[in-house]
């Protein structure tokens, strides 16, 4: 203990650590009805934190090229001790971590922690979001198998719909006309290198602007009593960490994500062929649009309306005024209800084959 | 019209059909022009009508050639007194009798169908004399097939046009228009059962379900213009044409001169003819129901040899099906099992090799063959087992694992506690 003591004081003395310590002695967590939700944003971080661990310890073994990418993978899930654990961590830990990340903008939509002053946590959260989804896009091509092939065709098509560069986007985001070797490696670089960066930026942004201004209280639970930060907050928020490893690795176990078949450009498409359950609820929407609504392609209308759904949700700090003043906003809630059941209700309906 | 007799008909359109002269033969490759059609195609009566509404898609009427190619007269003429001029070779409708005759005109002339195709047989009227059909016709039988009987009077398509009543997997149904006639039948002494037990073959559910076009039908085993019943000592080539390899195992075997000897159809024998069933492992001995029983009784070396030979195939498939099945529960747990599959499917392979080898009726070589598959699935199932002990190493790893994160929640929740009781 001494030592310790030691260290501590050499460090204090060049670095003067006593503020900080003294904040976070002090720093505290409300106490309420509905505290259960503030666990889910340290969850997602969680999980992202897996995810950086097992992406690194796949890189070892993975090699983003059409001809080996299959194999490597392969590889991985049959001679690399414990590989299919890592493999089937990093696969489940991506689903468990968009599934936590929805749950925490929900809580976060209903609680109104959006409004004033918190619009850029609410920005920054949902950026974050779609960089999340964006992983799970590039991530899932990378094995290069027939699904995701087939999958990666059709989702990279939708940006062929964007009106003027669509075409242009298109064959950058592919590296040519089709899905091949060339979309595999932008795929690569973007999944471990750019979303990475940007991703781990915003994180930073997103806890400095929660530090900052403090953890939002839903009105109706004002006043409350807080609990210290440490140790009270950060042990429960570890046994949640535990409880979601113990998930992952009992579904790792039972339930090893699966490779399927090697892709072959010159197959024609499999049937059924699905993206990500998180994408689900567009992929289906887009597929019951009549081909034309009024002289207008109705993937385009559809696409459209996303784009606008989605700018409508993201900035809704700017038209949910009346929550920003205290007062409730049952039209806000109603827009939640809306989307939150929309969403789920497309995704489940998708999995029991209503759509077929 | 009143007809006349039939050999003088024949005299009169012989020279004209022998050397078809203009304008009864247009160039080839430019459908024929002629008042036959526009004529018939305005008639009321269907019987006359009918032949001219097919015109346009026969393959005669396509490559130039008039109706007058076959009925004789004057195609150029719009009088129908001088365009069916007896005078001019016209003969109405053709009697069963000169219809081979009359296709064989032109058919059977090389130099003549040389200007249609450079490949095309011209030997089948010499075919079609040498058949069952020919030779009956030849004795004034007129209910047996003739030309028309197979390919259509009028509006004859190409043998590979998929609508020509002979294409391959329409022939079934044109020979079964006679040969499914169990009272037209029987005056030949046929059964009329056999395009009914075909139908129930696997090369009709080859040909009609997987749609291969190359699986045999009537024709490919009777002949197509000589159509005759393969002999006895023929059967074998017959076969053999498609089914190489078992043909060359059955050379090899003792059953070849033995059923040579008695007057045995080879294959046959124990494949049927019609009604070839997919062969089963369970038709390999003397019992009742099984093969090798019409000439080998229980007490002979033959008997001896079926069992061994139904043990080594019968072992196989078992240890086969349990090890496919084992492997494929793995593969629905999650494991990657691909290795285990390339050896199931060399096992696979060395069965159907085994399968193929009892032609033979040679035990060694059979046995051969079944212990390379034995090796391949002893290979499979050493993979299966490594695969179901890396399932039990991961769920105890599992289930310490979970042990531990529990311990681990108590402890803290425990802590926790005590926290929140003292600061309380």
């Amino acid at each position: 203990m001494k030592l310790l003591e030691k260290l501590w004081r050499a460090l204090d003395e060049r670095y003067d650590l006593q503020p900080l310590l003294a904040f976070a002695k002090e720093k505290s967590v409300p106490c309420h009805r509905h505290d259960w939700m503030y666990y889910f944003g340290g969850l997602t971080l969680f999980f992202f934190a897996v995810q950086v661990a097992t992406g690194i310890l796949l890189l070892l073994y993975y090699r983003p090229t059409a001809e080996a990418a299959f194999e490597s993978v392969q590889f991985m899930m049959t001679r690399v001790p414990f590989g299919w654990l890592i493999r089937s961590i990093h696969s489940w830990s991506a689903n468990l971590m968009i599934a936590s990340a929805f749950v925490h903008m929900f809580t976060v939509f209903f609680s109104g922690a959006y409004v004033k002053p918190r619009e850029l946590t609410w920005w920054t959260g949902a950026a974050l979001l779609l960089l999340a989804l964006g992983f799970g896009f590039s991530g899932y091509l990378l094995p290069w198998n027939e699904l995701a092939f087939f999958a990666t065709r059709v989702g990279t098509d939708m940006v062929s719909k964007v009106p003027f560069v669509g075409h242009w986007l298109l064959k950058v985001l592919r590296g040519g006309e089709d899905v091949t070797g060339a979309t595999l490696t932008r795929f690569f670089g973007i999944h471990v290198a750019v979303l990475p960066m940007i991703t781990t930026f915003l994180i930073v942004l997103h806890l400095a602007f929660i530090q900052r201004q403090g953890i939002h209280v839903p009105e109706g639970e004002k006043p409350v009593r807080t609990r210290p930060f440490f140790p009270n907050f950060v042990l429960r928020e570890a046994m949640v960490w535990l409880v979601g490893l113990a998930l992952l690795a009992a579904l790792a176990a039972f339930f090893p994500w699966e490779l399927g078949k090697k892709a072959d450009p010159f197959a024609p498409a499999p049937a059924g062929i699905k993206p990500e359950w998180y994408f689900l609820f567009m992929f289906e929407t887009l597929k019951l649009l009549p081909a034309k609504v009024a002289g207008i392609e109705g993937e385009i209308l559809g696409l459209a309306a996303f784009t606008v759904g989605g700018l409508f949700w993201f900035l809704a700090p700017l038209w949910d005024k009346r929550r920003a003043r205290g007062a409730r906003n049952p039209w806000a809630l109603a827009v939640g209800w809306v989307v939150l059941l929309y969403i789920a209700s497309f995704t489940v309906l998708s999995y029991l084959g209503v759509f077929k | 019209m009143k007809w006349m007799p039939a050999a003088s008909l024949f005299l009169l359109a012989l020279p004209a059909l022998a050397a078809p002269p203009s304008p009864a033969v247009g160039p080839p490759g430019k459908p024929a022009q002629d008042t036959c059609t526009e004529c018939h195609q305005a008639l009321d009566d269907p019987r006359l009508q009918h032949p001219a509404t097919l015109a346009a898609d026969d393959i005669h009427h396509r490559q130039g050639i008039t109706c007058a190619g076959c009925h004789g007269g004057d195609p150029t003429a719009e009088d129908p007194q001088q365009a069916m001029d007896p005078k001019k070779g016209f003969v109405g409708k053709i009697p069963a009798q000169r219809i081979p005759e009359v296709c064989g005109s032109c058919h059977s002339d090389a130099s003549f169908m040389l200007r249609y195709a450079p490949n095309i047989p011209t030997d089948q009227l010499a075919q079609y004399r040498t058949s069952k059909h020919g030779l009956g016709l030849a004795k004034g039988d007129t209910r047996v097939a003739t030309c028309a009987s197979c390919h259509g009077a009028h509006g004859v398509l190409p043998a590979s046009d998929a609508r020509s009543p002979v294409y391959p997997t329409r022939i079934v149904e044109t020979c079964e228009r006679c040969h499914g006639n169990k009272a037209l039948m029987a005056n030949y002494r046929i059964s009329g059962q056999e395009v009914a037990d075909y139908k129930q073959s696997v090369h009709y559910n080859a040909l009609t379900v997987k749609n291969d076009l190359s699986a045999p039908t009537c024709n490919d085993c009777h002949g197509s213009h000589g159509a005759t019943p393969p002999g006895v000592a023929s059967v074998s080539n017959v076969c053999g044409n498609c089914h190489l390899t078992q043909r060359e195992a059955f050379d090899l075997s003792p059953h070849k001169d033995a059923f040579a000897a008695l007057e045995q159809p080879a294959c046959e024998a124990c494949h049927g003819n019609h009604k070839v069933l997919p062969p089963q492992d369970s038709w390999i001995g003397v019992g009742e129901g099984q093969v090798c029983g019409s000439c080998h009784s229980a007490s002979d070396q033959g008997a001896q040899v079926a069992a061994a030979l139904f043990g080594a195939l019968d072992g196989t498939v078992k240890r086969l099906e349990a090890a496919h099945a084992r492997v494929e529960q793995l593969e629905a747990r999650g494991m990657l099992m691909d290795e285990a599959a390339v050896q199931l499917e060399e096992a696979h392979q060395a069965l159907v090799l085994a399968r193929n080898e009892v032609h033979t009726a040679n035990r060694a070589r059979v046995e051969a063959q079944t212990s390379q598959a034995q090796q391949a699935l002893a290979k499979a199932e050493g993979l299966a087992k490594a695969a179901e002990e890396e399932l039990r190493f991961r769920h105890n790893g599992l289930k310490i694992s979970l042990a531990v994160i529990l311990v681990a929640v108590v402890a803290l929740a425990l802590k926790i506690r005590e926290i929140e009781s003292r600061s309380q």
